[in-house]
């Protein structure tokens, strides 16, 4: 159970943050949320896929980086191997909190248990010696704000898509090098059939609600598959 | 002695004569003496020749001086040219990170006269728009502050990288504070295990001169003897064969440079104290103290000139400095030893088939951290134009005494400069000022300033010792108000100083201190060793 504190100066004076990829950070993972402002720098990296919540039947996207649980074909060694890492990730160990339930106002908050919190004196500084924000912590603080802005554009945006059934389910057979099959199921992709004979209303729609731009990314994205696998099968030849 | 040299050994020359045509290429490297100077160009040698033969023969028991402890950023390239990892040099020399010099007291003693020499250069721009871009801000900020972001870093005691970087790159411009013992114990076994070097314990008692003149072999007190196509004196102070053989002729730079005493110290330090990231160097009435930061002590000596200052009065200036600056147990429990030197240096550094290189060549007070560094420019000359065949020698020799009689020359002026400044009031500064002290050179160079900034134009040579950044440093460090030629500030060198506050910022937040790098490091190497890694 992760515990959240709101960050400040006074208690946090000292603090450091681990910001490098590793997977003693828990950057061992296959996917991490996306939002749809963020479609067009995820998709020249990673594929978009949409999983639905098996509770709530919602769909949110994400930004694939390997086959199974814990397979993160981007991270080799202490390095993530692609130019561009999803917000949700590199806002990591902060998050977005609220004054109060409900409230509008959006606070930067700290996972205190993250393994990314650095004991060592290594890693970036939060605060400065003046107890001011740093460049980093700037440069988080207006990630958290973009990742707050595209998590509340996020429902409707899927919402939309699954309206005008627009997602479709998918699985993936992924033949290897060595032989084996991977398979991934259980995700929808962008149904490309039903988007190319979409009616004049429904695409005016999507272009009024600026989803048009974003639906195209999440297609385009799906060539990273064959990045994917490649990378998987150098894996392989190194084991 | 070297006369003496017993019919044995001349016909052990003439068997080498023998070899006919192979005698004028040149193939066997002889270096003597194994301090810092002696393994450093044995290594050097082998690493960029491996086709050479290289020995060096070291007398068994003879102390190295050991107050070498500073370097320049030229040593990162010299560690990789030899193939020795950072990793493995930081942890076998208890070394820490050097950013630079910081000069405390030196203008005129007051409290808060403090400047730094950083490795950093300023951005690169137009000095004269940078000058008066700084001016404009007009808020006292020191001038080392304005130009480098390395300032900010100096300041908080941080490391220039961070281990996660591959070895050798830097965030900032960095050399090294070592403890040179081990430094020369390391180097010494590199040489031998990876490099291939012959090393001989041995006394030189003699010397066997060839028909030509030229040193043929070295004849050692067990009575063996070592023949070599090129001899590199490392032998220190004792200078044995370009002094003792050679004879040539030392040129005294006392007029110019006075002090001639040092008393050092070492300082165990607390592993939770800071590691400052430059060279700490302090004046006093007659001199200055030095004070270089290793992860496990502090190497703390006060250098004086002993027309100005007895042994007695150098010694109650260093301990109320441990006293006040380190603790006052420390300052009870110091283990002084004294040096005395003298300043100058050969005619002629290279003699025929010898060359000499490190305090054989010369000496001059630590004050810029010259010594090491000229070891290394010493070898690049050498190596970078290694003469195969002996009669190309004399030409490469003749340059080589050119090279680094100027070198000698910038470094005695540059180091003047951090004295010609002061307005300090004590009969020895006011002696360091008076104008028949001041080289003719540094005096053009103080009325062109007064004109122009530094520039590359007052210093035109390849690898410049003291580049035009380092003059400014030290011009504008210690006389911020010297700007020529006030004018209005661009707004691109407003920008430019907008970046360096900015890079400062980002140095700040990215880098560790060096006490939180050096802790994180060990405690790595030991679960290393704890793992079963061997190096």
């Amino acid at each position: 159970m992760s515990s959240h504190q709101i960050l400040d100066p006074a208690h946090h004076a000292d603090l450091r943050i681990h910001t490098s990829a590793s997977a003693r950070f828990g950057d061992n993972i296959m996917g991490c949320l996306t939002t749809p402002g963020e479609f067009r720098d995820v998709q020249a990296n990673y594929p978009i896929v949409f999983r639905r919540d098996i509770t709530s039947r919602k769909f949110s996207p994400l930004a694939l980086f390997g086959f199974e649980n814990g397979e993160n074909l981007f991270l080799q060694g202490e390095r993530w191997d692609a130019r561009y890492r999803p917000l949700s990730q590199t806002i990591q160990p902060f998050l977005i909190g609220r004054a109060a339930a409900g409230s509008d106002i959006a606070q930067v908050h700290i996972d205190t248990d993250s393994p990314r919190i650095s004991t060592t004196g290594e890693g970036m500084r939060v605060f400065d010696v003046a107890g001011k924000p740093t460049p980093y912590l700037e440069a988080v603080a207006s990630q958290l704000a973009e990742l707050d802005e595209g998590y509340r554009q996020t429902p409707e945006f899927c919402a939309t898509l699954e309206r005008l059934e627009l997602l479709e389910p998918f699985s993936l057979e992924v033949p290897l090098k060595d032989g084996s099959r991977n398979s991934l199921v259980g995700y929808h992709i962008i149904a490309e059939e039903r988007l190319s004979t979409l009616d004049g209303a429904s695409l005016g729609e999507l272009q009024d609600r600026g989803y048009l731009l974003p639906i195209f990314m999440a297609v385009a994205s799906l060539s990273n598959f064959s990045d994917l696998v490649a990378r998987k099968n150098a894996m392989l030849t190194l084991v | 002695m070297h006369k003496q040299c017993g019919s044995f050994l001349f016909t052990s020359y003439l068997s080498g004569l023998e070899l006919g045509a192979m005698k004028s290429s040149i193939q066997q490297v002889v270096v003597v003496g194994g301090g810092t100077a002696g393994w450093l160009s044995a290594c050097l040698v082998a690493a960029r020749r491996p086709d050479l033969s290289v020995t060096l023969v070291e007398a068994p028991n003879i102390p190295t001086i050991g107050v070498g402890e500073g370097t320049w950023p030229t040593m990162r390239e010299t560690l990789a040219t030899i193939g020795i990892s950072e990793t493995e040099f930081l942890s076998e020399c208890d070394a820490s990170f050097k950013q630079g010099s910081r000069f405390d007291g030196w203008v005129d003693g007051s409290a808060g006269d403090s400047y730094l020499h950083p490795f950093s250069p300023p951005p690169a721009s137009d000095m004269r728009d940078l000058l008066a871009a700084w001016q404009a801000g007009g808020s006292g900020t020191p001038f080392a502050a304005a130009m480098s972001p390395q300032h900010a870093a100096c300041a908080h005691h941080l490391a220039p990288r961070q281990r996660s970087m591959p070895d050798y790159a830097a965030a900032l411009n960095y050399g090294y504070h070592l403890d040179a013992g081990k430094f020369a114990a390391l180097l010494a076994r590199h040489a031998t295990a990876r490099l291939g070097v012959t090393h001989l314990a041995g006394e030189v008692v003699g010397i066997v001169t060839a028909q030509d003149g030229d040193i043929a072999a070295l004849e050692l007190k067990d009575k063996s003897s070592v023949s070599g196509d090129l001899f590199i004196d490392c032998s220190g102070q004792a200078a044995i064969l370009i002094d003792k053989h050679c004879k040539v002729d030392w040129v005294d730079r006392s007029g110019v440079s006075f002090n001639n005493r040092a008393l050092a110290v070492q300082v165990p330090v607390d592993s939770d104290t800071p590691i400052a990231a430059q060279t700490i160097g302090t004046a006093h009435k007659a001199g200055w103290l030095w004070d270089i930061a290793l992860p496990t002590r502090r190497g703390i000596g006060c250098v004086y000139a002993s027309e100005f200052l007895s042994d007695s009065e150098a010694e109650v200036i260093l301990r109320d400095y441990v006293r006040t600056k380190v603790s006052s147990l420390a300052a009870d429990k110091l283990n002084i030893r004294q040096l005395s030197f003298k300043t100058g240096h050969r005619a002629k550094f290279w003699e025929r088939n010898c060359l000499a290189i490190g305090l054989s060549a010369g000496f001059i007070e630590p004050l810029e951290a010259s010594a090491i560094v000229l070891i290394e420019l010493s070898l690049k000359a050498l190596t970078d134009n290694f003469p195969t065949r002996r009669d190309v020698m004399d030409i490469h020799a003749a340059r080589f005494n050119e090279l680094f009689r100027y070198r000698w020359d910038r470094i005695v002026d540059f180091l003047k400069l951090h004295y010609v400044l002061s307005r300090r009031d004590e009969p020895y500064w006011r002696a360091q000022r008076a104008p028949e002290t001041i080289p003719e050179s540094l005096k053009q160079q103080l009325l062109l300033w007064a004109d122009q900034p530094p520039s590359s134009w007052d210093l035109p040579r390849v690898d410049e010792m003291f580049s035009p950044a380092s003059q400014q440093y030290v011009l504008y460090g210690m006389r911020p108000a010297n700007t020529p030629g006030a004018k209005q500030p661009t707004s691109a060198a407003l920008a430019r100083l907008a970046d360096v506050r900015e890079k400062a910022r980002l140095i700040a937040t990215a880098l560790p201190t060096n006490r939180a790098y050096f802790t994180a490091a060990q405690s790595q190497n030991q679960n290393k060793v704890a793992q079963g890694d061997t190096i």
